[in-house]
């Protein structure tokens, strides 16, 4: 994904650079950080490209055209990998973003706690996702984890947390939120910090109450923050892998398989040429959601 | 600063110490790249007796097992970043990393022809030999809790539908008629793999066939049949059969918990040995049950083996290592180091030293009766790399047998695609 990003960036500064006609520095300032993302990340994607249409052992290939992407578009997974995908993101996108809201609205506000709160909160952030991931397949076991062992004594039935196939990729999904929305809190803590009190005291002399004035002031003035969540969390869910891979190794059978962990498997089995097309899927895929997605959110930012 | 000084110079004089002591005696230190899921005490034995009587030190690289090692080993063979030794499965395995080009050819060794076939044929490409048994050879089959058995009545079940109706005795007495672990989900093919013997029975040139491309799954009753087991295991499972690893599926078979457990038993009988060695003769085997009581054969699957880097500053070394591994001494020392001998050693004319389970005797009726015949993982180089997700689906109810196979064809053909055979 760090391709799309850089792809993005590279592009603005081309054409910012084609744009202004009186420069004040020399283009060569930017050619050792154009170089490396040249070498490393450029050259490398279009060699990729090729390699996504050949069959490949790593030392020698033959051409084989767009079998490798008719192949995969067959894979028995791969319909419901897309499908689950595009929930996970979706679903960790949504969720962090209004959680984090509420959780930066009382992280803002005069509470004595709020220090320790906010470094409570960014903790998760912190951990290792292998280890969050071995943790909660621990807690979510079915007979012996904490999860189950609480909901038995509250006299309720256990739930197959990752065993049933419904459940099992929202059961990750909520991992993820627990491990994302410490980042997305501090997000908007820094975009809400940065409205000046003026509207706030202003609304107050018009008689707003506290509901209006976060309606009203605080939604709107966080628009830039909000929007960098929505394009960070979103990339972040679409090319999600090792949270998935730790907890259900895209499992039980294919039911939690994303993108990333079929190519991750195409992979294993030796099949370079293969999973090389599946990653070229993969970046077609996000860029095509996530350009437009970024074009409409910076659009009605400026409006 | 001073004490940096200090520090630093403690360390250099520290480290030319070293290099005096080790330089005297010319060791050659060799690595070793090793999956966790292997028994580890034979292989450590023989490293220490090799370490004194023939100067040569392997360290030991302990890293994850399935997939994931998958993906380590072709990383790093493709990377050039290779140790020199390599414990890796034989079979169908083998072919994608490229044998010719990354190990060493043992052909030509002294200890070559003491191999038995089966396993040289398993870690051949185009008849040369890359690798030495890792260690004992296993079936995959039912093994079973006799004192379970007892307590119900039951007998050794010689058709599937003989253990279904034994299945349907326990769960009706609350017992887990089937341990299932597919947390570790390579453990869920095993019952489809291990049905290969009755298979083959049922239709002799299956194997060849279908790398062929012309038989395949879906379409050849006797193969499909497998599938059609599969499917009917579901409903016996313990209730966390999909959260539970392949220790507590040796936890619940030893405690009685579970009735019957379809694995290799390689997997299985060292470890009961080592954590309840007063339960281990309670653990009993039997075939997967074909569907007629005549004809019931075991299906065995060969060790891992031990490859040697073809690129590797001490190939001598490495050499002189396997030789040792394979000769009388290095054998007695890797079979007396195991806590119990599980299974046959796939070498000719040796028999294994140490303490025999009670299982190996069930076994071994098999293996003296002549029933007995290799997975088809090492007959055809064709195995579909989902085989273990497709087994852990239709297991678990999520797909039928048909669709099962049909999925599992496709994958298959995904597969021969990439090895250049010509399927439609």
């Amino acid at each position: 994904m760090r391709k799309t990003f850089g792809t993005v960036i590279f592009a603005a500064a081309v054409e910012g650079y084609l744009m202004k006609k009186n420069n004040i520095y020399s283009i060569w300032f930017a050619v050792p950080a154009l170089s490396l993302f040249t070498i490393f990340f450029i050259v490398p994607m279009f060699i990729s490209f090729f390699f996504s249409l050949t069959v490949w052992n790593l030392k020698s290939f033959t051409f084989c055209g767009l079998d490798n992407f008719k192949l995969f578009f067959t894979e028995h997974s791969m319909n419901l990998s897309v499908r689950n995908t595009l929930v996970y993101a979706f679903v960790t996108c949504s969720v962090k973003l209004i959680l984090s809201f509420f959780i930066a609205i009382l992280l803002s506000s005069s509470l004595k706690t709020k220090n320790i709160l906010r470094a409570v909160v960014f903790f998760p952030t912190l951990v290792s996702t292998i280890a969050v991931g071995i943790t909660f397949s621990a807690l979510m076991h079915p007979t012996k984890g904490l999860f189950n062992v609480i909901l038995q004594s509250l006299g309720m039935t256990p739930v197959d947390w990752l065993g049933n196939t419904k459940l099992a990729l929202f059961s990750v999904a909520f991992t993820d939120i627990w491990k994302g929305v410490g980042i997305a809190t501090v997000i908007f803590l820094s975009g809400i910090q940065s409205i000046s009190r003026d509207y706030y005291e202003a609304a107050v002399i018009d008689g707003a109450n506290y509901v209006q004035r976060i309606c009203f002031i605080t939604v709107p003035l966080s628009k830039p923050a909000r929007n960098s969540i929505i394009i960070l969390a979103l990339i972040g869910g679409l090319k999600s892998f090792d949270l998935i891979w730790t907890m259900t190794g895209g499992g039980p059978g294919f039911a939690t398989d994303v993108l990333a962990s079929v190519i991750y498997k195409q992979y294993a089995a030796g099949f370079y040429g293969l999973s090389t097309a599946g990653n070229v899927i993969m970046f077609v895929f996000i860029t095509a959601i996530v350009l437009p997605l970024q074009r409409y959110l910076i659009k009605k930012e400026e409006q | 600063m001073k004490k940096f000084v200090k520090t630093a110079g403690g360390m250099l004089f520290a480290c030319l110490m070293c290099g005096g002591i080790s330089a005297k005696p010319k060791k050659t230190t060799l690595t070793m790249l090793i999956s966790r899921d292997q028994p580890m005490s034979g292989i450590q034995a023989v490293c220490d007796s090799a370490e004194k009587s023939l100067g040569i030190k392997v360290e030991m690289e302990v890293t994850s097992s399935g997939t994931d090692l998958d993906n380590m080993v072709k990383t790093r063979l493709a990377s050039g970043d290779v140790p020199d030794l390599i414990v890796y499965n034989t079979g169908s395995l083998l072919a994608p990393l490229d044998p010719q080009n990354n190990f060493i050819n043992l052909s030509g060794e002294s200890f070559s022809p003491r191999i038995n076939k089966a396993f040289r044929d398993s870690a051949s490409i185009d008849g040369q030999l890359y690798a030495i048994p890792f260690g004992l050879s296993q079936a995959g089959a039912v093994m079973y809790n006799k004192k379970v058995y007892k307590k119900y009545g039951l007998s050794v079940p010689k058709t599937w539908k003989q253990f279904i109706a034994n299945c349907d005795v326990l769960r009706k007495n609350g017992v887990t008629a089937i341990i299932g672990t597919f947390k570790d989900s390579w453990t869920s093919q095993v019952l489809f793999l291990g049905d290969s013997y009755n298979v083959c029975k049922a239709a002799p040139d299956f194997p060849a066939q279908f790398e062929k491309g012309n038989m395949k799954y879906a379409t050849t009753p006797a193969a499909l049949r497998s599938w059609q087991k599969l499917a009917d295991t579901t409903s016996y499972y313990n209730k966390d059969y999909l959260a539970s690893t392949v220790s507590d599926g040796c936890d619940k078979l030893a405690s009685g918990d579970g009735a019957h457990y379809i694995m290799l038993t390689d997997n299985v009988l060292p470890q009961i040995a080592s954590l309840y060695p007063d339960k281990i003769d309670d653990i009993g085997v039997f075939a997967i049950p074909g569907d007629t009581a005549e004809d019931n054969g075991i299906t065995v699957w060969m060790p891992s083996g031990i490859y040697g880097s073809k690129n590797s500053r001490h190939v001598e070394a490495i050499k002189k290592f396997l030789n040792y591994y394979m000769s009388d001494a290095g054998l007695d020392v890797y079979c007396s180091a195991l806590d119990v001998i599980s299974g046959p050693m796939p070498v000719n004319n040796y028999t294994p030293k140490g303490k025999r389970v009670a299982a190996l005797a069930d076994m071994e009726a098999y293996y003296n009766a002549g029933k007995v015949d290799a997975a088809l993982e090492f007959k055809t180089a064709v195995k579909g790399a989902n085989a273990m997700n497709i087994c852990s689906e239709c297991g678990s109810g999520q797909t039928t047998a048909e669709q099962a196979a049909k999925i599992y064809d496709e994958d298959c053909r995904k597969q021969a695609v990439q090895l250049g055979l010509k399927w439609k």
